[in-house]
């Protein structure tokens, strides 16, 4: 094995050491502030632009003015508030 | 038997497993393929379904798993049985059966567009068995948090030495939650705070604590205060018990452990002439001290207290694994001793005990089979693993081929967590079930620190980390109980439906139960529900491996095993619950009526689990003549 291996071997080592005590430590923190971060968005967006999902709101100036920022997460929005959801759900919530 | 061998058994245990048996089901009968997109990268959204490296899955599957389910158990079986029979049940069970259930509940969910077991069993089985899954997994969950909060009251009632430790971890997880969310400080700044003075918390508790020329214990400064307190509390009723209860199997830890003489000594909580164990007011303080913890936990903002304990606790977990699994390796190689001149790395616990197959009249009944089967609740095999894999980790997985590393990894993992607290236990002499353990755990600690660090600093550690990982799950428990029990009658009883009213009534359903007073029954039920869980996981597993045309020996064998055996220790375990408590005459008035309660959910367990099992049969049969329904497309994908 040369030098070079030997050194790529153990940044893998390191990397995926690093990753497993991150993934023990603070991956459900971080997915735990997603979720909070995700939720508000989401709700924003549904006041919004409801009428995307069949939901009435009231007339949508505001909406159009906006509309060009909500843009990016409307296909995640979509999945996230059609999703069914299960009691198995709140373990994470 | 010395704790280096238990070392290789673990080691050859995790690759004869890993590389012969489950690499062969992955690839000949799952046949995961990386191209097939996953429900991470077909439905991602950034917050559930989110493609994530397989290392970092691995270690947020493996905290999601180890509770405290792989601690307790071997320390009650070896308790029981002798350290063997649990040996060969953690190293038999996990290569076969264990990493069989974490696996496929993860690809089952991976296959079914990332849904859960329930609701696969909705579409595969039977449209009733999703609602009985959900009363099911109620009780499973009030099971599994009444002996949880039993224990560790139990554990802070007898050892004045651990509590401050305890209450210092609740200030440094709100000061965590403050410094890292409201004050933006730097994690790793705030973990080195905040883990630290969590560490002097647990060493305080027994600083100072020496034996005097009887030999008798004499608390330190701070127990003393604890002790204080406790003996204030108990004076309200003058000292004397609210209530008596019998453990037949001494499991309890506020029976002290027998001296060189082979008798138990009488304590103000145990009566050695009668063997009755006596409730007194101050068991009832530390009960409510943790009901307030977890209803914290539950009702807080997640980030507020729930997470910032969870993670000091990974710390503190995480040094007392690595110290002890290096004490495991260096004791026997470099012959330490510990403070009284034994070998720490020698086993001190008997290899076997009596098996208890013979039925005595009016006595409770440990049969090594099925009750070792369903005292181990984890560590082997685990249902709550089912529920997290399919929820948590199957939404998460970049790739298919990820999922044996990860979920059949993680089994192994925990597994070895399992094989470090027998071994604690094992080499512990004296001390009763946590106790024990934490005795063990100190030894392992002075000797993986080569000295550096006293048993009895140690001990507490392992008391700790003990206490720490109970009540991480234990608070968890509580906010799903709420959730399920709102999900469950909110329609029906909208004041349900308020989170505060949830909570109250999940938390006083779990104390009715604790106060049975025999713990040792509530954990064998919460063990036969876990693994009953599991056995359910892995019917929907062979349903769906039946639907899907592939061969599904390697779920059906474990599952009609374990559900065979669960439903069998649910018998047993009601038996034992009338025959010792309630049809016995010098019993009354809240153990009695507490353990026809449980006698009660165990009907009502075993009942749901008959049901499910026979329209998981029926399914089966059905699938074995025709194809399953297509997976109907989702609404997400529909509307994206």
């Amino acid at each position: 094995m040369t030098d070079e291996e030997k050194e790529a071997l153990a940044k893998r080592i390191w990397h995926n050491l690093s990753d497993t005590v991150y993934g023990m430590a603070a991956h459900d923190m971080s997915r735990a502030a997603l979720r909070t971060r995700a939720s508000m968005e989401h709700l924003f967006i549904l006041i919004t632009m409801g009428d995307l999902l069949g939901i009435p709101i009231l007339p949508p100036y505001y909406s159009l003015r906006l509309l060009p920022y909500v843009v990016p997460q409307i296909a995640t929005w979509k999945r996230r508030m059609l999703r069914e959801k299960d009691v198995a759900d709140a373990m994470f919530g | 038997m010395n704790t280096l061998w238990i070392v290789v058994i673990g080691v050859i245990t995790i690759y004869v497993a890993y590389n012969f048996y489950a690499k062969r089901i992955d690839r000949d009968v799952i046949q995961a393929d990386p191209k097939r997109a996953t429900p991470a990268r077909m439905y991602m959204d950034g917050v559930d379904f989110m493609p994530t490296s397989r290392n970092v899955l691995f270690g947020y599957h493996f905290k999601a798993i180890a509770a405290a389910g792989p601690i307790v158990g071997p320390i009650t079986a070896a308790n029981l049985w002798g350290w063997s029979p649990a040996l060969a049940w953690l190293v038999l069970g996990v290569s076969f059966i264990g990493w069989v259930s974490d696996y496929s509940a993860i690809m089952v969910a991976v296959r079914n567009d990332g849904n859960s077991l329930s609701a696969i069993a909705h579409r595969l089985i039977a449209p009733r068995t999703r609602t009985i899954l959900f009363v099911f997994i109620f009780f499973y969950l009030m099971l599994l948090a009444g002996a949880f909060i039993g224990i560790l009251a139990a554990i802070l009632s007898a050892r004045p030495d651990v509590p401050f430790g305890i209450v210092v971890l609740a200030l440094m997880g709100l000061l965590a939650g403050q410094m890292m969310y409201r004050w933006k400080l730097s994690i790793v700044g705030v973990t080195a705070l905040v883990v630290t003075l969590t560490l002097v918390g647990m060493a305080a508790g027994p600083w100072g604590q020496h034996r005097d020329d009887k030999g008798a214990l004499v608390n330190g400064p701070v127990a003393a205060v604890v002790a204080s307190l406790n003996s204030s509390v108990d004076s309200i009723n003058d000292h004397k018990a609210l209530f008596t209860v019998v453990d037949p199997t001494a499991a309890d830890p506020r029976i002290p452990a027998p001296g060189k003489d082979g008798k138990r000594v009488s304590t103000p909580a145990y009566d050695a002439e009668t063997g009755l164990l006596k409730t007194l007011p101050n068991y009832l303080l530390w009960l409510v001290f943790l009901f307030g913890f977890s209803y914290m936990g539950a009702n807080l903002p997640i980030w507020r207290f729930a997470q910032p304990v969870a993670y000091i606790g990974f710390w503190v977990m995480l040094i007392t694994i690595l110290l002890s699994a290096v004490g495991m390796v260096v004791a026997p190689l470099l012959d330490t001793k510990d403070a009284a001149g034994n070998l720490i790395g020698q086993f001190a616990l008997p290899a076997l005990k009596d098996m208890g197959f013979t039925v005595q009249e009016g006595k409770a009944w440990q049969p090594l089979w099925p009750m070792l089967f369903v005292t181990i609740a984890c560590g082997a095999i685990s249902g709550w693993h089912a529920l997290v894999g399919s929820v948590g980790t199957a939404r998460q997985l970049e790739y298919e081929t990820d999922a044996l590393p990860v979920g059949a990894g993680g089994m192994l993992g925990e597994n070895t967590l399992a094989l470090l607290s027998l071994t604690a236990v094992s080499i512990a002499g004296a001390g009763g079930g946590g106790g024990r353990f934490a005795q063990g755990v100190g030894k392992l600690v002075y000797a993986g620190s080569f000295g550096a660090t006293p048993e009895i600093f140690g001990t507490a550690l392992g008391f700790g980390t003990f206490v720490v990982i109970v009540l991480t799950v234990t608070q968890l428990v509580f906010r799903v109980m709420r959730v399920t029990l709102t999900e469950w009658v909110g329609d029906l009883i909208p004041p349900v439906r308020n989170m505060h009213v949830s909570s109250v009534i999940s938390m006083g359903l779990t104390l009715a139960l604790v106060l049975t007073g025999t713990w040792v029954y509530l954990w064998q039920m919460f063990g036969a529900s876990n693994q009953l869980m599991a056995a359910l996981s892995l019917i929907v597993v062979s349903v769906w491996l039946r639907s899907e045309k592939r061969s599904p020996a390697y779920a059906v064998v474990p599952m009609v095993f374990m559900y065979i055996t669960t439903l069998a220790a649910t018998i047993v375990t009601a038996r034992n619950l009338y025959v010792t408590i309630a049809a016995n005459p010098e019993m009354s008035g809240l153990p009695v009526a507490g353990a026809w309660a449980m006698i009660g959910v165990s009907v009502l367990l075993f009942i749901a689990a008959l049901m499910i099992g026979w329209d998981g049969y029926k399914a089966y049969m059905r699938y074995g003549q025709t194809p399953a329904a297509p997976v109907p497309p989702s609404v997400a994908t529909r509307q994206a």
